[in-house]
Protein backbone atom coordinates (compact mmCIF):
# COMPACT_ATOMS: atom_id res chain seq x y z
CA UNK A 1 0.00 0.00 0.00
CA UNK A 2 1.88 3.04 -1.29
CA UNK A 3 1.16 6.50 0.10
CA UNK A 4 0.14 8.16 -3.20
CA UNK A 5 -2.59 5.65 -4.05
CA UNK A 6 -6.35 5.33 -3.70
CA UNK A 7 -5.73 2.38 -1.36
CA UNK A 8 -3.88 4.57 1.12
CA UNK A 9 -6.30 7.50 0.72
CA UNK A 10 -9.19 5.25 1.76
CA UNK A 11 -7.11 3.57 4.47
CA UNK A 12 -6.14 6.93 5.96
CA UNK A 13 -9.68 8.35 5.82
CA UNK A 14 -10.91 5.25 7.69
CA UNK A 15 -8.02 5.29 10.18
CA UNK A 16 -8.47 8.99 10.92
CA UNK A 17 -12.13 8.51 11.81
CA UNK A 18 -11.41 5.49 14.03
CA UNK A 19 -8.39 6.94 15.82
CA UNK A 20 -9.98 10.25 16.80
CA UNK A 21 -13.29 8.56 17.56
CA UNK A 22 -11.54 6.27 20.04
CA UNK A 23 -9.18 8.95 21.37
CA UNK A 24 -10.81 9.17 24.83
CA UNK A 25 -10.32 5.38 25.24
CA UNK A 26 -6.55 5.33 24.90
CA UNK A 27 -5.93 1.58 25.25
CA UNK A 28 -8.66 0.68 22.77
CA UNK A 29 -7.33 3.34 20.39
CA UNK A 30 -3.82 1.88 20.62
CA UNK A 31 -5.16 -1.61 19.95
CA UNK A 32 -6.95 -0.31 16.86
CA UNK A 33 -3.82 1.58 15.74
CA UNK A 34 -1.81 -1.62 16.11
CA UNK A 35 -4.40 -3.58 14.10
CA UNK A 36 -4.32 -0.88 11.39
CA UNK A 37 -0.51 -0.95 11.33
CA UNK A 38 -0.43 -4.74 11.03
CA UNK A 39 -3.02 -4.56 8.23
CA UNK A 40 -0.88 -1.91 6.50
CA UNK A 41 2.18 -4.20 6.72
CA UNK A 42 0.19 -7.27 5.69
CA UNK A 43 -0.87 -5.49 2.51
CA UNK A 44 2.62 -6.33 1.16
CA UNK A 45 3.01 -9.83 2.54
CA UNK A 46 1.03 -11.10 5.50
CA UNK A 47 3.56 -13.86 6.18
CA UNK A 48 6.08 -11.28 7.41
CA UNK A 49 3.72 -10.24 10.20
CA UNK A 50 5.41 -12.95 12.24
CA UNK A 51 8.69 -11.14 11.78
CA UNK A 52 7.17 -7.93 13.07
CA UNK A 53 5.67 -9.70 16.07
CA UNK A 54 8.95 -11.52 16.78
CA UNK A 55 10.87 -8.25 16.67
CA UNK A 56 8.36 -6.70 19.07
CA UNK A 57 8.56 -9.67 21.43
CA UNK A 58 12.38 -9.60 21.50
CA UNK A 59 12.38 -5.86 22.22
CA UNK A 60 9.78 -6.17 24.95
CA UNK A 61 11.43 -9.07 26.79
CA UNK A 62 15.01 -7.84 26.44
CA UNK A 63 13.89 -4.33 27.45
CA UNK A 64 12.32 -5.65 30.65
CA UNK A 65 15.49 -7.53 31.55
CA UNK A 66 18.11 -4.88 30.75
CA UNK A 67 16.23 -1.96 32.34
CA UNK A 68 18.90 0.18 34.04
CA UNK A 69 16.67 0.69 37.08
CA UNK A 70 16.29 -3.07 37.67
CA UNK A 71 20.06 -3.68 38.12
CA UNK A 72 19.86 -7.34 37.13
CA UNK A 73 23.00 -9.47 36.60
CA UNK A 74 24.37 -9.98 33.08
CA UNK A 75 22.46 -6.99 31.71
CA UNK A 76 25.18 -6.38 29.14
CA UNK A 77 25.03 -10.02 28.00
CA UNK A 78 21.24 -9.81 27.67
CA UNK A 79 21.57 -6.59 25.67
CA UNK A 80 24.12 -8.23 23.38
CA UNK A 81 21.83 -11.22 22.86
CA UNK A 82 18.93 -8.89 22.01
CA UNK A 83 20.98 -6.90 19.51
CA UNK A 84 22.41 -10.12 18.04
CA UNK A 85 18.90 -11.53 17.55
CA UNK A 86 17.74 -8.35 15.81
CA UNK A 87 20.84 -8.31 13.61
CA UNK A 88 20.54 -12.04 12.90
CA UNK A 89 17.05 -11.52 11.46
CA UNK A 90 18.34 -8.61 9.35
CA UNK A 91 21.40 -10.55 8.16
CA UNK A 92 19.41 -13.66 7.26
CA UNK A 93 16.98 -11.82 5.03
CA UNK A 94 19.22 -9.08 3.69
CA UNK A 95 22.85 -10.15 3.66
CA UNK A 96 23.12 -13.94 3.74
CA UNK A 97 23.04 -14.43 -0.03
CA UNK A 98 25.54 -11.58 -0.46
CA UNK A 99 27.99 -13.16 1.98
CA UNK A 100 27.48 -16.60 0.42
CA UNK A 101 28.24 -15.11 -3.01
CA UNK A 102 31.45 -13.50 -1.69
CA UNK A 103 32.51 -16.76 -0.03
CA UNK A 104 31.87 -18.73 -3.24
CA UNK A 105 33.79 -16.16 -5.30
CA UNK A 106 36.73 -16.27 -2.93
CA UNK A 107 36.74 -20.07 -2.87
CA UNK A 108 36.61 -20.13 -6.67
CA UNK A 109 39.58 -17.76 -6.88
CA UNK A 110 41.53 -19.99 -4.50
CA UNK A 111 40.67 -23.01 -6.61
CA UNK A 112 38.25 -25.03 -4.51
CA UNK A 113 34.49 -25.40 -4.20
CA UNK A 114 32.42 -24.68 -1.13
CA UNK A 115 29.29 -26.76 -0.44
CA UNK A 116 27.14 -23.62 -0.09
CA UNK A 117 23.85 -22.72 -1.74
CA UNK A 118 21.87 -19.49 -1.85
CA UNK A 119 18.89 -19.19 0.51
CA UNK A 120 16.88 -17.05 -1.98
CA UNK A 121 14.49 -15.50 0.53
CA UNK A 122 12.19 -12.58 -0.24
CA UNK A 123 13.41 -9.40 1.43
CA UNK A 124 10.67 -8.26 3.82
CA UNK A 125 9.59 -4.65 3.35
CA UNK A 126 10.97 -2.31 6.03
CA UNK A 127 13.22 -4.89 7.69
CA UNK A 128 16.04 -2.36 8.18
CA UNK A 129 13.78 0.24 9.76
CA UNK A 130 12.27 -2.41 12.02
CA UNK A 131 15.74 -3.37 13.20
CA UNK A 132 16.73 0.25 13.84
CA UNK A 133 13.68 0.86 16.00
CA UNK A 134 14.12 -2.39 17.91
CA UNK A 135 17.81 -1.80 18.67
CA UNK A 136 17.24 1.84 19.58
CA UNK A 137 14.64 0.83 22.18
CA UNK A 138 16.66 -1.82 24.00
CA UNK A 139 19.87 0.25 23.99
CA UNK A 140 18.05 3.31 25.36
CA UNK A 141 16.51 1.17 28.11
CA UNK A 142 19.94 -0.32 28.90
CA UNK A 143 21.49 3.16 29.08
CA UNK A 144 18.73 4.32 31.42
CA UNK A 145 17.51 6.94 28.98
CA UNK A 146 13.98 5.53 29.21
CA UNK A 147 12.42 2.99 31.57
CA UNK A 148 11.43 -0.35 30.10
CA UNK A 149 7.83 -0.31 28.97
CA UNK A 150 5.52 -2.70 30.85
CA UNK A 151 3.13 -2.67 27.92
CA UNK A 152 3.79 -5.08 25.03
CA UNK A 153 1.11 -3.16 23.15
CA UNK A 154 3.15 0.06 23.35
CA UNK A 155 6.33 -1.66 22.17
CA UNK A 156 4.60 -3.34 19.24
CA UNK A 157 2.94 -0.09 18.28
CA UNK A 158 6.25 1.78 18.56
CA UNK A 159 7.90 -0.66 16.16
CA UNK A 160 5.01 -1.07 13.75
CA UNK A 161 3.21 2.33 13.72
CA UNK A 162 2.24 2.52 10.06
CA UNK A 163 3.35 6.06 9.10
CA UNK A 164 7.04 5.32 9.87
CA UNK A 165 6.97 1.56 9.38
CA UNK A 166 8.25 1.26 5.84
CA UNK A 167 10.81 4.01 5.29
CA UNK A 168 11.09 6.06 8.46
CA UNK A 169 11.76 8.62 9.78
CA UNK A 170 13.49 6.64 12.52
CA UNK A 171 11.57 7.61 15.64
CA UNK A 172 13.27 7.24 19.01
CA UNK A 173 11.47 5.37 21.76
CA UNK A 174 12.01 8.21 24.24
CA UNK A 175 10.20 10.55 21.84
CA UNK A 176 7.38 8.22 20.87
CA UNK A 177 6.49 6.06 23.91
CA UNK A 178 5.49 9.02 26.10
CA UNK A 179 3.07 10.06 23.35
CA UNK A 180 1.26 6.73 23.80
CA UNK A 181 0.64 7.35 27.48
CA UNK A 182 -2.44 9.53 27.15
CA UNK A 183 -5.09 10.63 24.64
CA UNK A 184 -3.77 13.05 22.02
CA UNK A 185 -4.78 16.69 21.63
CA UNK A 186 -5.50 17.99 18.14
CA UNK A 187 -4.71 21.50 19.39
CA UNK A 188 -1.02 20.59 19.64
CA UNK A 189 -0.78 20.42 15.85
CA UNK A 190 -1.43 22.75 12.94
CA UNK A 191 -3.86 21.03 10.61
CA UNK A 192 -3.11 23.22 7.61
CA UNK A 193 0.66 22.98 7.98
CA UNK A 194 0.48 19.20 8.02
CA UNK A 195 -1.97 19.14 5.12
CA UNK A 196 0.55 21.24 3.18
CA UNK A 197 3.34 18.87 4.21
CA UNK A 198 1.39 15.89 2.84
CA UNK A 199 0.40 17.67 -0.39
CA UNK A 200 3.97 18.94 -0.87
CA UNK A 201 5.17 15.35 -0.42
CA UNK A 202 2.67 14.14 -3.00
CA UNK A 203 3.91 16.78 -5.47
CA UNK A 204 7.56 15.87 -4.92
CA UNK A 205 6.87 12.15 -5.37
CA UNK A 206 4.15 12.08 -8.01
CA UNK A 207 5.43 14.87 -10.22
CA UNK A 208 9.14 15.57 -9.70
CA UNK A 209 10.47 12.11 -8.75
CA UNK A 210 8.20 10.06 -11.01
CA UNK A 211 8.83 12.12 -14.16
CA UNK A 212 12.58 12.32 -13.60
CA UNK A 213 12.79 8.58 -13.01
CA UNK A 214 10.62 7.42 -15.90
CA UNK A 215 11.58 9.99 -18.53
CA UNK A 216 15.30 10.26 -17.97
CA UNK A 217 17.14 8.72 -15.02
CA UNK A 218 16.02 5.10 -15.36
CA UNK A 219 16.77 4.80 -19.10
CA UNK A 220 20.19 6.46 -18.73
CA UNK A 221 21.27 4.26 -15.81
CA UNK A 222 19.91 1.14 -17.53
CA UNK A 223 22.18 1.55 -20.55
CA UNK A 224 24.60 4.49 -20.24
CA UNK A 225 26.44 3.52 -23.44
CA UNK A 226 23.45 4.74 -25.48
CA UNK A 227 23.64 8.28 -24.13
CA UNK A 228 25.92 11.25 -24.63
CA UNK A 229 28.37 12.52 -22.04
CA UNK A 230 26.13 15.54 -21.44
CA UNK A 231 23.14 13.24 -20.80
CA UNK A 232 25.12 11.17 -18.31
CA UNK A 233 26.21 14.26 -16.38
CA UNK A 234 22.66 15.64 -16.37
CA UNK A 235 21.31 12.23 -15.29
CA UNK A 236 23.52 12.40 -12.20
CA UNK A 237 22.08 15.80 -11.23
CA UNK A 238 18.58 14.60 -12.12
CA UNK A 239 19.03 11.57 -9.87
CA UNK A 240 20.23 13.82 -7.05
CA UNK A 241 16.93 15.70 -7.35
CA UNK A 242 14.92 12.51 -7.83
CA UNK A 243 16.21 10.72 -4.74
CA UNK A 244 15.74 13.83 -2.60
CA UNK A 245 12.21 14.40 -3.94
CA UNK A 246 11.34 10.72 -3.53
CA UNK A 247 12.70 10.09 -0.05
CA UNK A 248 11.85 13.46 1.49
CA UNK A 249 8.34 13.06 0.03
CA UNK A 250 7.90 9.79 1.89
CA UNK A 251 9.02 11.24 5.21
CA UNK A 252 6.99 14.44 4.70
CA UNK A 253 3.85 12.38 4.14
CA UNK A 254 4.73 10.13 7.09
CA UNK A 255 5.28 13.12 9.40
CA UNK A 256 2.08 14.79 8.20
CA UNK A 257 -0.05 11.65 8.51
CA UNK A 258 1.30 10.94 12.00
CA UNK A 259 0.59 14.55 13.05
CA UNK A 260 -2.98 14.36 11.75
CA UNK A 261 -3.39 11.26 13.93
CA UNK A 262 -1.94 13.20 16.88
CA UNK A 263 1.66 11.91 16.98
CA UNK A 264 4.83 13.94 16.50
CA UNK A 265 7.72 12.61 14.39
CA UNK A 266 11.19 14.16 14.07
CA UNK A 267 12.33 16.14 11.03
CA UNK A 268 14.27 14.04 8.52
CA UNK A 269 15.53 16.52 5.89
CA UNK A 270 16.68 20.11 6.08
CA UNK A 271 17.54 21.33 2.57
CA UNK A 272 20.56 18.98 2.32
CA UNK A 273 21.91 20.27 -0.98
CA UNK A 274 22.69 23.61 0.69
CA UNK A 275 25.24 21.87 2.90
CA UNK A 276 28.70 23.38 3.38
CA UNK A 277 30.80 20.27 3.91
CA UNK A 278 29.98 16.57 4.15
CA UNK A 279 29.49 16.76 7.92
CA UNK A 280 26.88 19.45 7.33
CA UNK A 281 25.30 17.32 4.59
CA UNK A 282 24.75 14.46 7.03
CA UNK A 283 23.21 16.83 9.55
CA UNK A 284 20.66 17.72 6.85
CA UNK A 285 20.13 14.45 4.91
CA UNK A 286 18.21 11.54 6.49
CA UNK A 287 18.80 13.25 9.81
CA UNK A 288 17.24 10.46 11.88
CA UNK A 289 19.58 7.87 10.32
CA UNK A 290 22.62 10.11 10.91
CA UNK A 291 21.63 10.56 14.55
CA UNK A 292 21.02 6.81 14.90
CA UNK A 293 24.44 5.95 13.43
CA UNK A 294 26.07 8.56 15.67
CA UNK A 295 24.40 7.36 18.90
CA UNK A 296 24.43 3.59 18.37
CA UNK A 297 27.56 3.06 16.27
CA UNK A 298 29.99 5.99 16.11
CA UNK A 299 29.94 6.88 19.82
CA UNK A 300 30.09 3.23 21.05
CA UNK A 301 33.06 2.73 18.70
CA UNK A 302 34.83 5.52 20.59
CA UNK A 303 33.64 8.58 18.66
CA UNK A 304 36.28 11.32 18.73
CA UNK A 305 37.55 10.48 22.20
CA UNK A 306 40.77 8.64 21.29
CA UNK A 307 42.73 10.89 18.98
CA UNK A 308 42.64 11.81 15.30
CA UNK A 309 43.52 8.37 13.95
CA UNK A 310 40.83 6.54 15.91
CA UNK A 311 38.30 9.25 15.06
CA UNK A 312 39.05 8.73 11.38
CA UNK A 313 38.70 4.96 11.77
CA UNK A 314 35.37 5.36 13.57
CA UNK A 315 34.00 7.77 10.97
CA UNK A 316 35.05 5.48 8.14
CA UNK A 317 33.66 2.35 9.80
CA UNK A 318 30.38 4.06 10.63
CA UNK A 319 29.85 5.25 7.08
CA UNK A 320 30.87 1.93 5.49
CA UNK A 321 28.37 0.09 7.71
CA UNK A 322 25.81 2.83 7.03
CA UNK A 323 26.39 2.30 3.32
CA UNK A 324 26.07 -1.46 3.62
CA UNK A 325 22.81 -0.96 5.55
CA UNK A 326 21.28 0.34 2.32
CA UNK A 327 21.79 -2.98 0.61
CA UNK A 328 23.95 -6.04 0.17
CA UNK A 329 25.96 -4.71 -2.75
CA UNK A 330 29.51 -3.47 -3.27
CA UNK A 331 28.10 -0.27 -4.74
CA UNK A 332 26.59 0.72 -1.37
CA UNK A 333 29.78 -0.21 0.43
CA UNK A 334 31.81 2.03 -1.88
CA UNK A 335 29.22 4.80 -1.55
CA UNK A 336 29.55 4.60 2.24
CA UNK A 337 33.36 4.45 2.08
CA UNK A 338 33.46 7.56 -0.15
CA UNK A 339 31.32 9.45 2.34
CA UNK A 340 33.46 8.13 5.20
CA UNK A 341 36.69 9.37 3.56
CA UNK A 342 35.06 12.73 2.82
CA UNK A 343 33.91 13.02 6.42
CA UNK A 344 37.45 12.36 7.64
CA UNK A 345 38.79 15.07 5.30
CA UNK A 346 35.99 17.44 6.29
CA UNK A 347 36.70 16.80 9.98
CA UNK A 348 40.40 17.58 9.49
CA UNK A 349 39.70 20.71 7.38
CA UNK A 350 37.34 22.20 9.94
CA UNK A 351 39.90 21.76 12.68
CA UNK A 352 42.78 23.23 10.66
CA UNK A 353 44.42 26.63 11.09
CA UNK A 354 43.58 27.41 7.45
CA UNK A 355 39.87 26.95 8.12
CA UNK A 356 40.05 29.13 11.22
CA UNK A 357 41.65 31.88 9.14
CA UNK A 358 39.71 31.71 5.85
CA UNK A 359 36.79 29.35 6.47
CA UNK A 360 34.13 32.01 6.95
CA UNK A 361 35.01 34.00 3.81
CA UNK A 362 32.37 34.12 1.06
CA UNK A 363 34.60 32.58 -1.63
CA UNK A 364 35.57 29.68 0.61
CA UNK A 365 31.90 29.09 1.40
CA UNK A 366 30.99 29.02 -2.30
CA UNK A 367 33.81 26.56 -3.03
CA UNK A 368 32.78 24.52 0.03
CA UNK A 369 29.19 24.30 -1.24
CA UNK A 370 30.18 23.47 -4.84
CA UNK A 371 32.62 20.76 -3.74
CA UNK A 372 30.12 19.23 -1.32
CA UNK A 373 27.22 19.23 -3.77
CA UNK A 374 29.21 17.79 -6.66
CA UNK A 375 30.87 15.20 -4.47
CA UNK A 376 27.48 14.04 -3.16
CA UNK A 377 26.18 13.86 -6.75
CA UNK A 378 29.22 11.83 -7.81
CA UNK A 379 28.63 9.33 -5.02
CA UNK A 380 25.00 8.94 -6.12
CA UNK A 381 26.32 7.11 -9.21
CA UNK A 382 27.39 4.22 -6.98
CA UNK A 383 24.16 4.42 -5.02
CA UNK A 384 21.98 4.27 -8.15
CA UNK A 385 23.98 1.87 -10.35
CA UNK A 386 22.77 -1.74 -10.12
CA UNK A 387 26.32 -3.10 -9.95
CA UNK A 388 29.94 -2.06 -9.69
CA UNK A 389 30.43 -2.79 -13.41
CA UNK A 390 27.48 -0.56 -14.27
CA UNK A 391 28.89 2.24 -12.09
CA UNK A 392 32.33 2.07 -13.72
CA UNK A 393 30.70 1.95 -17.17
CA UNK A 394 28.75 5.07 -16.25
CA UNK A 395 31.86 6.87 -15.02
CA UNK A 396 33.74 5.87 -18.18
CA UNK A 397 30.89 7.33 -20.26
CA UNK A 398 31.21 10.61 -18.37
CA UNK A 399 34.94 10.67 -19.03
CA UNK A 400 35.00 9.83 -22.75
CA UNK A 401 32.53 11.34 -25.22
CA UNK A 402 30.91 8.70 -27.46
CA UNK A 403 29.76 11.35 -29.93
CA UNK A 404 26.05 10.66 -29.39
CA UNK A 405 23.66 13.59 -29.50
CA UNK A 406 21.81 14.58 -26.34
CA UNK A 407 18.35 13.08 -25.99
CA UNK A 408 17.50 14.65 -22.66
CA UNK A 409 13.77 15.52 -22.59
CA UNK A 410 12.97 19.22 -22.21
CA UNK A 411 10.99 18.55 -19.03
CA UNK A 412 14.13 17.55 -17.11
CA UNK A 413 15.51 21.06 -16.63
CA UNK A 414 12.28 22.53 -15.17
CA UNK A 415 12.06 19.53 -12.84
CA UNK A 416 15.64 20.03 -11.68
CA UNK A 417 14.81 23.72 -11.17
CA UNK A 418 11.81 22.66 -9.02
CA UNK A 419 14.18 20.50 -6.98
CA UNK A 420 16.54 23.47 -6.57
CA UNK A 421 13.61 25.61 -5.39
CA UNK A 422 12.92 23.17 -2.56
CA UNK A 423 16.46 23.83 -1.34
CA UNK A 424 16.25 27.62 -1.29
CA UNK A 425 12.63 28.21 -0.31
CA UNK A 426 12.36 29.80 3.16
CA UNK A 427 11.99 26.95 5.63
CA UNK A 428 9.34 28.86 7.63
CA UNK A 429 7.09 29.49 4.63
CA UNK A 430 4.99 26.36 5.16
CA UNK A 431 4.45 27.11 8.85
CA UNK A 432 3.44 30.69 8.05
CA UNK A 433 0.96 29.65 5.34
CA UNK A 434 -0.34 26.88 7.61
CA UNK A 435 -0.93 29.29 10.46
CA UNK A 436 -2.71 31.76 8.19
CA UNK A 437 -4.90 28.98 6.82
CA UNK A 438 -5.63 27.62 10.30
CA UNK A 439 -7.18 30.96 11.14
CA UNK A 440 -9.60 30.68 8.20
CA UNK A 441 -12.68 28.48 8.16
CA UNK A 442 -12.94 24.85 7.16
CA UNK A 443 -14.28 25.91 3.74
CA UNK A 444 -11.10 27.83 2.92
CA UNK A 445 -8.95 24.92 4.09
CA UNK A 446 -10.91 22.43 1.99
CA UNK A 447 -10.80 24.69 -1.07
CA UNK A 448 -7.06 25.26 -0.70
CA UNK A 449 -6.37 21.55 -0.16
CA UNK A 450 -8.53 20.55 -3.12
CA UNK A 451 -6.95 23.06 -5.52
CA UNK A 452 -3.46 21.78 -4.65
CA UNK A 453 -4.52 18.14 -4.95
CA UNK A 454 -6.26 18.87 -8.26
CA UNK A 455 -3.10 20.47 -9.64
CA UNK A 456 -0.99 17.50 -8.53
CA UNK A 457 -3.35 14.97 -10.15
CA UNK A 458 -3.39 17.01 -13.38
CA UNK A 459 0.42 17.06 -13.52
CA UNK A 460 1.21 13.54 -12.29
CA UNK A 461 1.90 10.74 -14.76
CA UNK A 462 -0.41 7.70 -14.56
CA UNK A 463 0.51 5.15 -11.88
CA UNK A 464 3.13 5.55 -9.19
CA UNK A 465 6.53 3.88 -8.86
CA UNK A 466 7.45 2.52 -5.40
CA UNK A 467 9.51 4.79 -3.17
CA UNK A 468 13.27 4.24 -3.56
CA UNK A 469 13.74 3.59 0.16
CA UNK A 470 11.18 0.74 0.19
CA UNK A 471 13.98 -1.61 -0.85
CA UNK A 472 16.03 -0.77 2.25
CA UNK B 1 11.27 37.49 24.66
CA UNK B 2 9.34 34.50 23.41
CA UNK B 3 5.86 35.36 22.25
CA UNK B 4 3.10 33.17 23.66
CA UNK B 5 1.82 30.59 21.20
CA UNK B 6 -1.70 31.49 20.13
CA UNK B 7 -3.65 28.48 18.98
CA UNK B 8 -5.98 29.16 16.08
CA UNK B 9 -9.53 28.60 17.25
CA UNK B 10 -10.86 27.23 13.99
CA UNK B 11 -8.53 24.27 13.65
CA UNK B 12 -8.22 22.53 16.98
CA UNK B 13 -11.01 20.00 16.58
CA UNK B 14 -10.24 16.70 14.88
CA UNK B 15 -13.87 16.59 13.69
CA UNK B 16 -13.31 19.83 11.82
CA UNK B 17 -10.17 18.25 10.34
CA UNK B 18 -12.25 15.22 9.40
CA UNK B 19 -14.75 17.38 7.52
CA UNK B 20 -11.95 19.07 5.59
CA UNK B 21 -10.19 15.79 4.75
CA UNK B 22 -13.38 14.09 3.63
CA UNK B 23 -14.42 17.16 1.63
CA UNK B 24 -11.05 17.26 -0.18
CA UNK B 25 -11.21 13.52 -0.94
CA UNK B 26 -14.85 13.74 -2.09
CA UNK B 27 -14.08 16.69 -4.37
CA UNK B 28 -11.09 14.82 -5.78
CA UNK B 29 -13.30 11.80 -6.53
CA UNK B 30 -15.86 14.07 -8.21
CA UNK B 31 -13.15 15.79 -10.27
CA UNK B 32 -11.43 12.55 -11.31
CA UNK B 33 -14.05 9.81 -10.88
CA UNK B 34 -12.43 7.38 -13.33
CA UNK B 35 -9.68 6.39 -10.88
CA UNK B 36 -12.06 5.22 -8.16
CA UNK B 37 -14.35 3.42 -10.62
CA UNK B 38 -11.37 1.50 -12.07
CA UNK B 39 -10.02 0.78 -8.58
CA UNK B 40 -13.34 -0.66 -7.41
CA UNK B 41 -13.88 -2.52 -10.66
CA UNK B 42 -10.51 -4.27 -10.38
CA UNK B 43 -11.40 -5.49 -6.89
CA UNK B 44 -14.97 -6.53 -7.60
CA UNK B 45 -14.31 -10.02 -8.90
CA UNK B 46 -16.45 -11.53 -6.10
CA UNK B 47 -19.18 -8.92 -6.44
CA UNK B 48 -18.90 -7.66 -2.87
CA UNK B 49 -18.14 -4.11 -4.04
CA UNK B 50 -21.19 -3.85 -6.30
CA UNK B 51 -22.91 -1.18 -4.20
CA UNK B 52 -19.89 1.16 -3.88
CA UNK B 53 -19.12 0.56 -7.55
CA UNK B 54 -22.65 1.60 -8.50
CA UNK B 55 -22.26 4.72 -6.33
CA UNK B 56 -18.90 5.53 -7.93
CA UNK B 57 -20.43 5.11 -11.39
CA UNK B 58 -23.20 7.48 -10.34
CA UNK B 59 -20.60 10.04 -9.29
CA UNK B 60 -18.80 9.43 -12.59
CA UNK B 61 -22.02 10.09 -14.54
CA UNK B 62 -22.81 13.23 -12.52
CA UNK B 63 -19.26 14.54 -12.98
CA UNK B 64 -19.45 13.88 -16.72
CA UNK B 65 -22.91 15.51 -16.95
CA UNK B 66 -21.61 18.82 -15.62
CA UNK B 67 -18.34 18.62 -17.57
CA UNK B 68 -16.01 18.35 -14.56
CA UNK B 69 -14.68 14.94 -15.57
CA UNK B 70 -13.92 16.08 -19.12
CA UNK B 71 -12.18 19.21 -17.81
CA UNK B 72 -9.86 17.11 -15.65
CA UNK B 73 -9.11 14.75 -18.53
CA UNK B 74 -8.44 17.65 -20.90
CA UNK B 75 -6.09 19.31 -18.42
CA UNK B 76 -4.22 16.07 -17.80
CA UNK B 77 -3.86 15.39 -21.51
CA UNK B 78 -2.87 18.99 -22.16
CA UNK B 79 -0.21 18.97 -19.47
CA UNK B 80 1.15 15.62 -20.65
CA UNK B 81 1.31 16.90 -24.23
CA UNK B 82 2.95 20.16 -23.11
CA UNK B 83 5.84 18.31 -21.51
CA UNK B 84 6.09 15.82 -24.34
CA UNK B 85 4.72 12.87 -22.39
CA UNK B 86 1.99 12.00 -24.92
CA UNK B 87 1.02 13.22 -28.36
CA UNK B 88 -2.64 13.87 -27.62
Amino acid sequence: MLFPTIDFGLFFAFSFFLVWGLNPYNTVKKLVLLALSLAFYASWNWRFLLLLLASGAISYLVGLYVDAAAARPFRRVALSVGIALDLAILCYFKYLDFFIAQALNLAHMLGFDLPLGFVNVTLPVAISFLTFHAISYIVDVYRGRIPASRSPLDILLYISFFPHLVAGPIVRAHDFLPQLASPRRAGDFSFSENMLLILGGLFKKMVIANYLAVRFVDPVFTDPSQFSRFDLIMAVYAYAVQIYADFSAYTDIAIGVAALLGYRFPQNFNQPYRALGIGDFWRRWHMTLSAWLRDYLYIPLGGNRHGALMTARNLLLTMVLGGLWHGANWTFLIWGAMHGCALVADHAWRRSAAFARWGSGPMVRVVDWALTFNFVCLTWIFFRAPSLDAATQFLAGMWTDNGAASTMPAVVLPLIACGALTQIAPSRARAAIGLALDNRGALAQAAFGFVLLYAIVVMAPPGSAPFIYFQF
Amino acid sequence: MVEPHVKPTTSTSPWRWLRVIYAVLALAVFAFPGGLVDWLDERNADGWLTAPLALARGVDAASAAVGVKQLGERLRAGFAAAIGERDD
